[in-house]
């Protein structure tokens, strides 16, 4: 058994954690953490999808809307899967908590109201899930979490492709069309700013950089996720607000970050200036207007089928 | 687990002809025949030559006392060494 400075120094030099027993008190805490948010995260964005794929134009784009819900579940299935291994109940997790006690990003508690918010909800959304998810599969010290990420991985990477491809087909198109996805981009990328959360000179201590469940910092991984959004909205000729600095050689942004955001409006209120993370944390806890009705979307049928199945005669 | 997943199931694939057959994954499912149905649509991310599942209660170390397969062994003595 390894005291938490042994283990600390082991994965750092490349030693893979294979079992719980392996584990310290802290490196298995962090490990539950980081796996409730991504299973939560993959859960979640399934019915933000579906209320959404209802405005697909077509037969196709509603074939390929729901082939991403379809790996969103299988996504969140896994991580339940191996939270379940680490003595973690996905029965509990999934259908006993409170909905406001889900780890899902506030951007995932918002509705997506047509077509051109779902395409880049999958443009930005889904590639802040891939910056995440190839750090932590470059980076983890946790042999079932990295071997799980290759399928993972690959999927994204096709929700991401629906998503470019078809910010693209909209903005050339211009008129309505580019004016609804302007308007998406609007809130959606702020949105997936703020969700990489805390920057590094008031993030606290990580633990997860600790145990080398991951690599990056959080601004670092905000600045992974500009560096291809940026240029992309930039050749769609889309407004985003955020610039390529020479001086600092780095992203930077063009408003007042943390800012209030009216979930109601979706409007970040850019003019009202910079405000303390302690209203961001207000808000995360609050959740968004969709919360409740996400989640209970994924709850809504299973205690009357499981009564069925309880109260059925044995055969 | 509750009556609509019941137990663990392990996934196994090989891609292709010729290449070995791989630990791919793990379903959660009240039987085999709902295991090999949930394991196939899980998993679609390649479109394998070979694809198989095991329950995992089925699987028992060799050489290991942890993992998730240990609780398996049932007291057998332990053979060879773990690294």
């Amino acid at each position: 058994m390894f005291t938490e400075d042994e283990i600390k120094q082991k994965v750092h030099d490349g030693y893979m954690v294979e079992s719980v027993e392996e584990m310290t008190e802290g490196y298995r805490k962090s490990l539950i953490v980081q796996l409730t948010v991504q299973a939560d995260t993959e859960l979640i964005s399934a019915p933000a999808y579906w209320r959404a794929a209802r405005h697909a134009p077509s037969t196709n784009t509603q074939v390929s809307a729901h082939a991403i819900i379809q790996d969103e579940l299988a996504h969140a299935n896994i991580a339940y899967r191996l939270l379940e291994d680490l003595g973690v109940s996905k029965e509990e997790l999934v259908y006993g908590r409170d909905p406001h006690k889900f780890k899902h990003p506030y951007g995932f508690d918002q509705p997506l109201d047509n077509w051109a918010e779902l395409v880049v909800a999958n443009g930005f959304f889904d590639r802040a899930g891939i910056t995440l998810l190839s750090d932590v599969y470059a980076n983890t010290s946790y042999g079932p979490l990295k071997r799980a990420l290759v399928k993972v991985d690959m999927e994204e990477t096709f929700h991401l492709r629906h998503g470019e491809v078809w910010m693209r087909r909209l903005a050339k198109h211009g008129g309505e069309a580019r004016a609804m996805l302007q308007r998406a981009v609007d809130w959606m990328f702020p949105m997936t700013l703020e969700w990489f959360g805390l920057p590094d000179e008031m993030k606290r201590h990580s633990g997860q950089l600790d145990y080398k469940l991951k690599g990056l910092t959080n601004d670092q991984l905000r600045q992974v996720w500009m560096k291809s959004t940026v240029p992309l909205c930039e050749s769609l000729g889309l407004e985003a607000p955020a610039h390529w600095s020479e001086e600092s050689q780095s992203y930077e942004l063009d408003y007042p970050f943390p800012c209030h955001y009216d979930a109601e409006a979706k409007h970040w209120d850019f003019d009202g200036g910079e405000i303390p993370w302690e209203q961001v944390f207000d808000r995360w806890k609050a959740r968004g207007p969709m919360n409740e009705w996400y989640v209970e979307s994924v709850r809504r049928s299973r205690n009357e089928v499981v009564g069925w199945l309880e109260n059925a005669p044995a055969a | 687990m509750s009556i609509l997943e019941g137990e663990v199931f392990d996934v196994f694939a090989r891609k292709e002809r010729g290449d070995a057959l791989q630990h791919i994954g793990y379903v959660d499912a009240p039987d085999i025949d709902l295991a090999r149905v949930y394991a196939w649509k899980t998993y679609d991310e390649l479109n394998w030559f070979e694809m198989c599942v095991v329950p995992r209660s089925a699987i028992v170390p060799v050489n290991r006392t942890d993992g998730p397969f240990a609780g398996n062994a049932l007291g057998r003595p332990v053979v060879g060494g773990a690294r």
